[in-house]
């Protein structure tokens, strides 16, 4: 008695879409340092529930990007290290900060009381 | 002033992006955390006040443009548990309407990296996303909308974090990291790159692409996706059902 299951319209207009991407695409010769934006080679493929191998291909992609953009950066005179020197507001205040330190210290803290 | 009228012979390329950021009402703690954790790591970003209405989207190009802004974020909270999120480009268009899922917030303290306000991130994305047509257009919106131009008033000068977004079971998934190029236990080795990630995290659901700004015929549909409301809905009726068997 269950009714069938209705299958939802699928658009996917093709031409509409490419040329919508032509009109907003930036300057292809805008240098790298503007927008800072990196492609991965590789296409992120495991299984989506498995939370470790996941997280890792993230890890993997997000480090290979980094490499890349240091070597760029190198190659457009970009500064890209700070300073050790260089002090300024962080995103995660000091408060917030000790707070994850205090957490990392009981949880080592607990480990060694178990063993 | 150029008197003369004589142009500059070539004019230097700017990427110039502004986004404003604002939510509807109705928003729990947790989606305004998040929209705080991007406004923070974003400072190219303007926060507008919450919009009063659901059905008048068509204020947001307006308001857009009186902030002098040419992309715009729009946080869409449903039933007080259901979030959406626009991603457009005003005043032309176009606009992408996804669903925002597995929010983490930065305020998380597993999540133990750090980084500078206001420095610009990286933005990288997985080959994934130019093997469709619809990817390809995510990309460049995103690329538009999370890359910091360099002349933001609020930039840092220097590169210490990377969004990520990667696509896989047709999600958008996003992370953000600290990059860290020294390793804390050997200070004066050689520059060794890892990551901490900072947060939040997330995961996009594309739900459909529309041609204008907030309005537009829809050039893209995602099949795959079915609202949070009839999933709920499922459920119930599934345990609604188990009672009416056991009683028969």
């Amino acid at each position: 008695d269950d009714a069938v299951p209705q299958q939802k319209l699928e658009i996917d207009n093709q031409v509409a879409l490419e040329r919508i991407r032509q009109t907003i695409q930036l300057d292809p010769s805008l240098p790298w340092t503007e927008t800072l934006a990196l492609t991965y080679p590789e296409k992120i493929e495991v299984d989506v529930d498995d939370d470790l191998n996941r997280e890792l291909a993230f890890y993997k992609q997000a480090l290979h990007s980094a490499q890349a953009a240091q070597k760029l950066a190198a190659k457009h005179n970009f500064p890209f290290t700070r300073p050790s020197d260089y002090f300024a507001e962080m995103v995660k205040s000091d408060a917030h900060m000790e707070r994850i330190r205090q957490r990392l210290l009981n949880e080592s803290a607990g480990i060694k009381k178990s063993e | 002033m150029n008197v003369d009228g004589e142009q500059p012979a070539q004019k230097k390329l700017k990427n110039k992006q502004r986004v404003m950021l604002l939510s509807s009402r109705g928003i729990t703690h947790r989606m305004r955390h998040l929209m705080n954790d991007l406004e923070v790591l974003l400072p190219h970003v303007k926060k507008d006040s919450k919009l009063d209405s659901k059905n008048h989207l068509h204020l947001l190009p307006e308001l857009a443009d009186l902030n002098n802004c040419n992309n715009a974020l729009y946080f869409e909270a449903r039933r007080h548990e259901d979030l959406y999120l626009w991603a457009a480009k005003t005043p032309n268009g176009p606009s992408v309407k996804m669903h925002v899922q597995n929010v983490h917030t930065m305020d998380e303290l597993k999540m133990t990296g750090n980084c500078l306000k206001g420095s610009r991130g990286l933005v990288s994305f997985d080959k994934g996303f130019d093997e469709t047509e619809w990817g390809r257009l995510v990309k460049e919106l995103f690329t538009h909308i999370f890359g910091v131009p360099p002349t933001a008033r609020k930039a840092k000068p220097f590169v210490d974090h990377i969004l990520t977004f990667s696509l896989l079971d047709s999600k958008i998934w996003f992370r953000n990291f600290q990059i860290v190029e020294k390793d804390p236990l050997q200070p004066n080795g050689p520059p060794q790159t890892s990551l901490i990630e900072i947060g939040p995290r997330f995961v996009l659901t594309p739900i459909r692409i529309f041609e204008g700004a907030f309005s537009g015929a829809t050039v893209y549909s995602n099949p795959e996706f079915v609202s949070p409301a009839a999933v709920r809905s499922l459920q119930r009726r599934e345990k609604g059902g188990k009672y009416n068997s056991r009683k028969d």
